[in-house]
């Protein structure tokens, strides 16, 4: 029997989807859904984690085995997961307050590890599953709910972080072109290692719809202007281009392959462990108590 | 001939204390003999005060001994530290260092414990004789050896053991100062020196600390996925996986904090592994969202807390049996867990090992209530009894037929348990979340399914309540009175009952060691006839006693309790004057 190929079509659930009209998830979820059918990942090898938030709600609207978890935690969970079964694709999803925020440390550390997930993040700069609280990537000035005379902070740049803190791939999306975010999943995917795609990916809600007009307007594609993603300055420079520019770049902004990845580093020690000792037997571990 | 001996070791972080407390215990276990070690350490970090404190006995023994016998101090100052901790014998024997000039008027010892003092030259010998200060820990061990009639030989194996192959010219140093310290007894002290022990024992032992059983026992139990963040006194689990579980193809990541340690064991369970973590009292309140996740997602998860005195930071190098509440009401909502509580060394594997058992079979958290005297202290262990309990299940798995569109996650089932496909299942394909959930797993908020899915999730709990084996009791089977314990305070509850006994009473011990669900029906039995009881624990809030009342309703009316704060382990004699307390007014009514 010829296998048949499965189509984006074969990637949906029934589950309702709970997002606003105009919410920008529904592009990325069109955008995973053909990436993950491009690559012919079989559903029941896919694995996605998510956090909490509107984005989040995501792992429900992929066939797959999808985990929407608690606030904050898709990574670690991602990573025991991966980890211990290895075979699965697993993409983690969430938004800013979920990886910028509450999940920060976990953001940060598993950059360090580098286990070979694909890192969804819908950046929206709001909290809207709570209504229009300001969130860590809200940018300074803007009035939200709790910052009624306009927000004082500064907005944290996660591709910034992710580049000091050593990751592999960092790529930057736009809900409005699913097609480039398509391709840019894709590359998470296949990139062996940590992949971070940061999704401007607006809510209407809450920040209205020029969101997407602002996307638009100051969003530069790196492969118009001949980013080169293996240049670290250079890449380094890109994610500076909000605060220099008030550009918004779009597509891989840095990539690497070879770098070990955490089950490179599972594999290793357990040789290195195997190297000083082996047991035939659980049993045998009786020996140093003696 | 005595039975036994109660040995204190004091001195400072250089002084090798530790180390000579193991040789004693090892070597004891080797001849066959029974021994219980507890070390004590001081705030310090590194060079701190530290002590050894070893009970070693011809015949079982189940705690740390309350009086010392023989007390060997390399500097008062040092001593000074565990005043609050070690309490002499009447008659004991002190070894001090004859190089310490304070006065003996003006050392921290009772004079009405008329102790007898005697100088030796641990320092002089090791350096002089020796040319090794460092030495002086071994020419101490040569001493008790001598004179306590500890199997000198053993002590060598036991040196040799550890240094022989690495470092075969510490190994020979080593064994020449336990023959200077021993040669120094014959030549200087006359006999009669009460605390000589009657070694004769029978098989060789293991001998084990409740930390390493607890991972030993996990790993037995099948595990291969560990996260763990440090913490004081439950990091030695983690350094145990560290090291071993690679060798057996699992996998260990000491993680960037308590929540991630947690939600990292919590994945490789989902997508099929045997996953445990493992912290203290500051870690478990950190985990307990995620614990609420698996109780609500229903996936297996093991979480080990060895407590330590709270809250907060509290004392972290000191025992306390205040975090049952915790165990069993953290998190919020609704949340089905399972509470173990070893209690004593090879119970640590045992109840890893039931853990698995009962999360794997009923999909759902299970908390492992250690705690730091029974992490941290060494005891002699049989090898038969830690294997006699196995226990093992898989997970249920669905079908085939079950497979497929329809499959249904959280499929409405008598025992609450629902088939569980594993991701890379073909089929199995499903969405799972901490939002409440009809039995596909699509989220809802409806009252009634919030409802029925709660009473499905606490179906488990009756059924994990019957589970057979674990409530022991000892003592008197018909007894009127009852000491209730739980954890680590058996073993001093143990020995008191017998002590009681003993003194012509009629009690028994009962020790739950689920604590949660309440194994009702056994408790019930091992109750039957208990007219008068008291809950003895190291809790100041008394929470096993508040526990067992508002949630037991067959508590003798009459139930007393005897609790006070952690710090220092539960003693027999203190059991014992709580049960005299309570069982003579049965006497006089």
């Amino acid at each position: 029997m010829e296998k048949v190929k499965l189509t984006a079509k074969d990637y949906k659930t029934k589950i309702p989807i709970v997002w606003c009209p105009g919410c920008g998830d529904f592009g990325v979820l069109s955008a995973i859904h053909q990436a993950v059918a491009d690559l012919q990942i079989p559903p029941e090898k896919l694995g996605v984690v998510s956090g909490i938030g509107c984005s989040s709600r995501i792992a429900g609207y992929i066939n797959a085995y999808g985990f929407n978890a608690i606030h904050g935690r898709p990574l670690p969970i991602a990573t025991g997961a991966k980890v211990a079964n290895p075979e699965l694709t697993m993409l983690v999803a969430g938004g800013d307050g979920d990886g910028y925020s509450i999940g920060t440390n976990h953001f940060v550390h598993t950059i360090r590890r580098n286990p070979d997930l694909t890192y969804i993040v819908m950046d929206n700069r709001i909290y809207g599953l709570t209504k229009g609280q300001v969130s860590p990537t809200t940018p300074t000035g803007d009035v939200t709910k709790t910052t009624p005379s306009g927000n004082p902070e500064r907005p944290l740049n996660p591709l910034a972080l992710a580049l000091e803190l050593g990751a592999t791939y960092i790529a930057q999306g736009f809900s409005g072109n699913v097609k480039h975010l398509k391709e840019l999943i894709k590359g998470g995917i296949q990139h062996k290692g940590f992949a971070l795609i940061n999704v401007l990916s607006p809510c209407v809600t809450f920040r209205g719809k020029q969101e997407y007009d602002y996307v638009r307007d100051h969003g530069v594609y790196l492969d118009d202007v001949g980013h080169d993603p293996s240049d670290w300055n250079a890449a380094h420079e890109v994610t500076q281009w909000m605060l220099t520019k008030n550009q918004v770049p779009l597509g891989v902004i840095y990539k690497v392959e070879g770098r070990k990845t955490l089950a490179d580093e599972v594999a290793e020690v357990q040789e290195k462990a195997r190297a000083k000792k082996i047991y035939k037997d659980v049993r045998e571990l009786i020996e140093q108590f003696r | 001939m005595q039975q036994e001996v109660v040995l204190a070791i004091a001195g400072s972080g250089g002084d090798g204390v530790i180390t000579a407390g193991d040789f004693i215990t090892k070597s004891a276990a080797r001849k066959g003999l029974f021994a219980f070690m507890l070390k004590s350490y001081g705030p310090q970090i590194r060079g701190g005060e530290s002590s050894a404190r070893i009970r070693v006995s011809a015949k079982p023994i189940y705690s740390q001994g309350d009086f010392v016998d023989v007390l060997a101090v390399f500097s008062w100052k040092d001593f000074k530290r565990f005043t609050d901790e070690i309490e002499l014998r009447e008659n004991a024997v002190v070894l001090y260092d004859e190089s310490d000039k304070t006065p003996l008027e003006a050392v921290p010892i009772p004079p009405e414990k008329n102790a007898r003092f005697i100088a030796v030259p641990f320092k002089k010998l090791a350096s002089e004789e020796l040319k090794v200060p460092l030495a002086k820990n071994m020419v101490l061990l040569g001493v008790l050896g001598e004179l306590l009639n500890l199997p000198l030989d053993a002590l060598k194996d036991a040196v040799m053991q550890k240094f022989g192959k690495k470092r075969p010219e510490a190994a020979a140093i080593n064994i020449q100062a336990i023959d200077l310290g021993a040669e120094w007894v014959k030549q200087n002290l006359p006999e009669g020196i009460p605390y000589r022990l009657a070694a004769e024992g029978g098989n060789p032992k293991l001998v084990m600390t409740g930390n390493d059983a607890l991972a030993f026992g996990a790993i037995h139990a099948g595990l291969n996925f560990y996260s763990g963040y440090p913490i004081t006194p439950a990091s030695p689990i983690l350094e145990f996986l560290a090291r071993e579980l690679p060798r057996f193809g699992g996998a260990v990541i000491q993680t960037e904090d308590e929540l991630s340690a947690v939600a990292m064991a919590l994945g490789a369970s989902w997508a099929g592994a045997r996953a445990m973590t493992a912290s203290s009292g500051p870690g478990l309140s950190l985990k307990q969202e995620t614990i609420g996740l698996a109780a609500m997602a229903e996936i297996p998860l093991v979480v080990v807390n060895v407590q330590r005195a709270g809250p907060s930071t509290g004392i972290p190098s000191k025992t306390e049996q205040a975090d049952l509440f915790q165990a069993i009401g953290g998190t919020h909502g609704d949340a089905p867990r399972v509470v173990l509580a070893p209690a004593d060394v090879e119970d640590n594997f045992q109840v890893a090992v039931e853990a698995f058992y009962l999360a794997e079979k009923y999909q759902l958290p299970v908390i492992i209530l250690s705690d730091q005297f029974l992490g941290e202290r060494s005891e002699t262990v049989d090898e038969e009894v830690l294997f006699a309990r196995e226990r093992t299940i898989a997970r249920k798995l669905p079908d085939k037929e079950e497979l497929g569109e329809d499959y249904a996650r959280y499929k409405l089932t008598e025992d609450g348990v629902s088939p569980m496909a594993i991701p890379g299942m073909k089929g199995g394909q499903h969405y799972i979340s901490g939002l409440e959930h009809n039995e596909k797993g699509w989220p809802s908020s409806s009252g009634t399914i919030h409802q029925v899915m709660s009473e499905k999730r606490a179906r488990k709990l009756p059924l994990i309540a019957e589970e057979s084996g674990f409530v022991r009791v000892y003592g008197d089977e018909d007894a009127p009175f009852a000491v209730l314990a739980w954890g680590s305070t058996k073993g001093a509850v143990r020995e008191a009952v017998e002590a009681a006994r003993e003194k012509g009473m009629k009690v028994k011990a009962i020790v739950p060691q689920l604590l949660h669900p309440l194994p009702t029906k056994a408790l019930d039995a091992a109750l039957k006839g208990v007219e008068r009881a008291v809950v003895v624990e190291l809790s100041f809030g008394a929470q096993f006693y508040r526990y067992l009342r508002a949630f037991y309703d067959n508590l003798p009316k009459e139930t007393y309790s005897y609790a006070r704060a952690g710090g220092n382990p539960i003693q027999v004699q203190e059991v014992l004057k709580a049960i005299e307390a309570h069982y003579r007014k049965e006497v006089e009514a």
